[in-house]
């Protein structure tokens, strides 16, 4: 359906219609970058908000049970029920862990309540919510995920081909996007491998320091094709297929704009993946304010550059040319 | 997928073989800010040497590329280079530059942006400065305004801004510099300014 249609389709729907689209399974679009700090939780909460007032049901998940916030930031004030009633099995149907929010088309996951001692579901209880996430009633679910690269976070990072990656213009936020796409890259690859020989050569590679000397995708895919050609193909098309797409958040100057544009760069020369420049979002001052007021940017100032900058990557992950129609 | 010492001038500056010159301006930049050696995107990536290399290569890359003559001898030795090459399975698949688009034009283009409204404020100001890549700084220098009154343009200080007639100089160039209509921003924006100015007149003379 082009998007035109599905905005068209959107406007015209009764509010009180559930059932329609059913079949069409949701959008996932997980939202990471390694580091913490980078605002992750704010682009989520603020694109969540966004989708939705452009009329699209929207579910936004807070996977990050090691250290949930995305309810606050939407202005939930006490979750009763948390995805972690799934992970500790209390739950099997994430459509009762839905909460309401205060924008129409919004539900809301919340990652509170957890178990701090194990945080995050095994393997096999992973896959299950995966597919569960994917059977949801929505247009689009939101996954937020935590820092760092601990296998669950990368996992649900490898929900789409073209998760988000948020980037804040510092040293420290760069390398840490750099060492999760390389980490997700070889996460995906494993997986995609079906020669046992060429998956032990991935898993070898993934080891930075690797007695092999493979330092590079490219290094990796000599190996690959040496090894048997068609898994070398193989590789070249799961590497095609991989668009992580770069937001830079907390821009203040023009270089930091370009910044996107040279990640892409450094991405497509040294590791062979092809990111794509979503966006970027501006430092905004209120963007304080809106967290301690418990309430997305877009809302409180709907005005303000950085508002204007996440419809912007609102829209431009909705498909639509642009703001009229 | 090709080692970096593989590349061909286009896939160095990441452009295709029917960029115009503008265009191999525009990304040579981006290029040399990319692979520049206190580089933001690149320091964590680049191993020593790695950076100044690039910029070798970049150099040597855009002086071909940006002339038209030498550019015209340079595709035609591409074209035999491929024909003479083996083939290896990275090769059979269709080349990256092909499928892609243009470098800076995913985020340029003007009209994919929120602002069909023909109402210039200062924010709105600000984001088609961004958008265009550019610093208050050099803004200025191509306007010869004063930096620090781009800067209360930007922000709408209008009691700091100077007479209106000023103020419409300075909009008119400030427009045409990140690529706005300069008659369109400066109307509706000295709408505002006027507005504020005769709140501020007013309030004067009734004290």
């Amino acid at each position: 359906m082009s998007a035109e249609l599905r905005k068209s389709a959107a406007r015209f729907r009764p509010a009180t219609s559930e059932p329609r689209l059913a079949a069409r399974p949701p959008r996932m679009i997980p939202v990471g970058g390694g580091k913490g700090g980078v605002g992750k939780t704010f682009v989520v909460a603020n694109l969540a908000v966004s989708l939705a007032r452009m009329g699209h049901r929207v579910v936004a998940v807070d996977a990050d049970l090691e250290g949930p916030n995305l309810h606050t930031c939407l202005g939930l004030a006490k979750p009763p029920v948390s995805l972690a009633d799934y992970v500790a099995h209390r739950e099997e149907d994430l459509g009762k862990l839905l909460l309401d929010s205060s924008v129409p088309g919004l539900h809301v996951i919340a990652g509170t309540r957890s178990n701090l001692a194990t945080p995050q579901p095994g393997h096999a209880r992973r896959v299950q919510l995966i597919r569960e996430l994917r059977r949801l009633p929505a247009d689009f679910v939101l996954l937020d995920l935590g820092a760092g690269m601990h296998p669950a976070v990368v996992d649900y990072f490898m929900v789409s081909d073209d998760g988000l990656l948020v980037i804040a213009p510092e040293p420290t936020s760069v390398e840490n996007a750099y060492a999760f796409l390389r980490a997700a890259f070889y996460r995906r690859l494993r997986l995609a491998m079906a020669s046992h020989d060429v998956r032990s050569l991935v898993t070898l590679a993934m080891d930075e320091q690797n007695e092999r000397g493979i330092r590079t995708p490219l290094e990796l895919l000599r190996e690959i094709e040496a090894l048997d050609p068609s898994e070398g193909a193989h590789f070249v098309e799961t590497m095609r297929a991989f668009r992580p797409r770069i937001v830079i958040n907390e821009v203040r100057t023009a270089e930091d704009v370009k910044l996107g544009f040279s990640v892409k760069s450094v991405c497509r020369k040294y590791f062979g993946i092809e990111a794509e420049y979503l966006g970027y979002v501006s430092h905004d001052a209120d963007a304080r304010k809106a967290v301690r007021g418990r309430r997305p940017l877009v809302d409180l100032s709907p005005r303000s550059d950085a508002s204007n900058y996440l419809r912007r990557v609102a829209r431009k992950l909705a498909d639509l040319p642009s703001a009229r129609g | 997928m090709k080692s970096l010492t593989d590349l061909d001038y286009y896939e160095i500056l990441e452009i295709s073989p029917d960029t115009p010159v503008s265009g191999v301006e525009r990304a040579y930049q981006l290029a040399l800010a990319t692979y520049a050696e206190d580089s933001l995107a690149g320091y964590s990536v680049f191993e020593s040497g790695d950076a100044a290399t690039m910029r070798e290569r970049i150099e040597t890359a855009y002086r071909v590329l940006s002339d038209a003559e030498a550019r015209i001898g340079y595709d035609a030795t591409l074209v035999t280079e491929i024909e003479a090459q083996t083939p290896s399975v990275a090769d059979s698949l269709p080349p990256l530059a092909a499928t892609l688009p243009e470098t800076l034009s995913e985020i340029e283009p003007l009209e994919a942006f929120d602002e069909d409204s023909n109402d210039y404020d200062g924010s709105r100001l600000r984001r088609s400065r961004l958008r265009r890549g550019l610093e208050i700084e050099s803004v200025a220098q191509v306007t010869k305004v004063n930096p620090t009154y781009l800067r209360f343009l930007e922000e709408e200080r209008f009691a700091d801004l100077p007479p209106r007639v000023y103020v419409r100089g300075f909009l008119m160039a400030f427009a045409t510099c990140v690529g706005l209509d300069p008659h369109a921003v400066a109307g509706s924006y000295l709408v505002r300014f006027d507005d504020a100015t005769k709140a501020v007149s007013r309030r004067f003379r009734g004290a």
